[in-house]
């Protein structure tokens, strides 16, 4: 297992906190929560490791893509790429989808 | 084949909860933003889960007041450790705190675990204990429903809680047993179980066989409308006179019917089942002429049998038609005393049974020792009653689960609860190895656990190679995680440090006990005796020790404390 901790600036705070997912192998979880200031702090926890490159690269592409400020912690039970991205995104949605957070 | 529209199986653990709890009323506590992970898996180099698998939900079933713990199978197999078992325990407690203040809180657990988490180990055992204890208090007062929707279904201890439960719901996908298909196999060879062999598997411990011989209630389908309203429907049928694992002589007269060296498969369990609904004296008694055997001859001694006969003085107790399953009652200065120990038998009938192991007959019988006990004391004092601990491991075997040894082992779990309720001491004396299974049902209800600070005293959830096998690490890596985690280790003293225990006994002779060691034992169990009766009923003081409160069980009692804040 390894840490990793990555950061972003991002101008658009987090409206709510989210929550996808579940640490089952080729998945993993991914809680977003606002942030005190413009800026994203990302926290990994992944049971795969040496694939620090290929995380950035991950992260690099979805906040080019999504400007959002938060906090952001990941545990990662050997997900692919395509999955890590696809959580990614699921978790901005709830966030923002107020019904569907509050189900 | 039919297309189910809403699957329940597809669901993931929060999911689950969401269906079973009328509509927008669900509320987790614990959830994943309070970040209550299990402290033992970073240590080991396992990714945590912020939930730690289980969600618990408050919400409404039916407008009424209800507590649905789902677990999440897809983490570590949704194996118990110290959190969440807490999770479980702890709801389960609040939800029994509610019904004795008059709020009929409906508790539902929706299955989906492989048992004890084996990274944890003993955590899981001492949780799983503790959620038996809490069905069994429970289940005096509102209906406890459980779930095994599948893929994984309920194994391990967590089959044993099954066998508790006021009413089961399964699907055909769902699976329950005690034993694992690749520990049976691990542990008695491919010819006993076959692990790869899917239909084998589904034949012995699916949904389908197990509702066709009684060790489930309801067969639903796999939709989710269904099976929600299976749950509605159990908690209208309200409470039931008795639940499976308090049907001693039922359990036992079905397995008197069977003769283990002959061929028997799920059909035949059908029939012998149906048979035995429809009249209770139809079942013929299989006779055996080597079953009823109780020689002893020296070299079979184990410790069981000789702290039995040295704190009783009697060699061969009152003939049972178990002979692996002592009992014999005592004084002990002015306490009277039953004595319960399992002992090898060679010539058991069921051979996986015959090395002291807990297996089909020998859960039923402690269970009847200890009802006849309650049953004997109903108008008077409640003697107490020690569970002599000396068990290599519950029974591996095909037949084993076929016939539901996790029923059998839940009847004996069931029984000691219940004496404990009713108020008599009972107390644990471990004096060579309590394992898994068999620890859960001889020995882990009991108010007082003491133990014999010995090397061959051990207290584990898996044998080594069973447990590499599972985690799919070799045993040098196990070893390797047991420095980081005491509840790994097998040896008594750092069972210890977890707290569970009354007392660490020093300076008996485990193996040979002569005069003075019987005297230092003696001691100990008035000891044990007198301080039950002036405490509570409950496993409480397992969280209440010195070593459970500086360090031992600090995430467990945590756990609860945030639970109860969350609760209303």
């Amino acid at each position: 297992m390894e840490t990793l901790h990555y950061e972003y600036q991002g101008n658009k705070p987090l409206e709510r906190r989210a929550h996808v997912g579940v640490v089952a192998s080729g998945d993993l979880e991914i809680l977003f929560e606002p942030s005190d200031d413009l800026s994203t702090k990302v926290k990994i926890r992944t049971g795969s490791e040496g694939f620090a490159e290929i995380w950035k690269k991950v992260l690099d592409r979805f906040f080019a893509m999504n400007d959002v400020a938060a906090r952001i912690e990941i545990n990662d039970f050997g997900a692919t790429p395509g999955v890590v991205s696809m959580r990614l995104a699921q978790a901005l949605e709830v966030s923002r989808d107020h019904e569907n957070n509050e189900k | 084949m039919k297309i189910t529209k809403n699957s329940f199986i597809e669901l993931n653990g929060r999911e689950r909860a969401y269906a079973v709890l009328d509509k927008g009323t669900f509320r987790e506590l614990l959830g994943p933003f309070d970040r209550m992970k299990s402290p033992h898996l970073e240590p080991q180099g396992i990714v945590p889960e912020n939930d730690d698998g289980i969600i618990v939900a408050r919400g409404t079933i039916d407008g009424e007041s209800a507590v649905v713990i789902s677990i999440e199978g897809c983490f570590q197999g949704g194996g118990i450790g110290e959190v969440s078992g807490a999770k479980i325990a702890g709801a389960f407690e609040l939800a029994l705190r509610d019904n004795e203040n008059g709020t009929k809180t409906r508790p539902v657990l929706l299955f989906n675990t492989g048992g004890v988490r084996l990274q944890e180990a003993n955590y899981g055992l001492l949780s799983i204990a503790e959620i038996c204890a809490a069905v069994v208090a429970l289940r005096q007062y509102v209906p406890v429903v459980g779930v095994i929707p599948g893929m994984i279904g309920s194994f391990g201890g967590m089959s044993i809680t099954a066998g508790l439960f006021s009413t089961l719901i399964i699907t055909r996908e769902g699976r329950l047993g005690l034993n694992g298909p690749e520990v049976i196999e691990q542990e008695a060879g491919v010819e006993e179980f076959d692990s790869r062999d899917r239909k084998l598997i589904y034949q012995t411990i699916g949904g389908t066989q197990r509702h066709a011989a009684g060790f489930v209630d309801v067969l639903a389908e796999d939709e989710s409308d269904e099976i929600t309203q299976a749950v509605q429907a159990a908690f209208e049928r309200g409470l039931q006179a008795a639940p499976r694992s308090s049907q001693v002589n039922r359990y036992l007269k079905l397995l008197k019917a069977v003769n283990p060296s002959k061929p028997f498969g799920p059909e035949d369990l059908r029939a012998l089942w149906k048979k035995a609904e429809g009249s209770n004296a139809e079942i013929d008694a299989h006779q055996s002429t080597s079953a009823t055997s109780t020689e002893a001859n020296h070299t079979s001694k184990n410790r069981g049998r000789k702290w039995f006969e040295a704190l009783t003085g009697i060699a061969n107790p009152t003939k049972s038609d178990v002979p692996s399953v002592l009992s014999a009652d005592g004084t002990l200065g002015n306490e009277r005393v039953r004595y319960i120990a399992v002992v090898p038998n060679p010539k058991n009938r069921f051979p996986r049974a015959r090395g002291g192991e807990v297996g089909l007959e020998e859960g039923w019988s402690i269970a009847k020792f200890v009802r006849d006990a309650i049953e004997e004391d109903h108008d008077g004092s409640r003697r107490a009653i020690v569970a002599i601990v000396d068990t290599p491991s519950q029974a591996y075997g095909y037949k084993e689960e076929l016939l539901g040894i996790h029923q059998s082992c839940a009847g004996a779990a069931d029984a000691y609860a219940a004496a404990r309720l009713a108020g008599h001491p009972v107390i644990a004396l471990i004096v060579g190895n309590a394992i898994s299974g068999a620890f859960l049902s001889h020995g882990l209800q009991s108010n007082r656990i003491l133990a014999l600070n010995d090397e061959g005293v051990n207290v584990q959830a898996m044998s080594k190679e069973s447990a590499a096998r599972v985690t799919r690490r070799t045993i040098d890596e196990l070893e390797e995680a047991t420095k980081k985690v005491p509840a790994m280790a097998y040896d008594i003293r750092s069972f210890a440090t977890l707290g569970a225990l009354h007392e660490l006994i020093d300076g008996v002779n485990a193996d040979d006990p002569r005069e003075k060691d019987i005297k230092v034992i003696v001691d100990k169990l008035l000891g044990a005796i007198a301080d039950t009766r002036s405490g509570s009923n409950d496993l409480q003081n397992r969280l209440t020790s010195y070593e459970a409160c500086h360090g031992g069980r600090l995430a467990s009692i945590d756990v609860r404390e945030k639970l109860k804040d969350q609760w209303n």
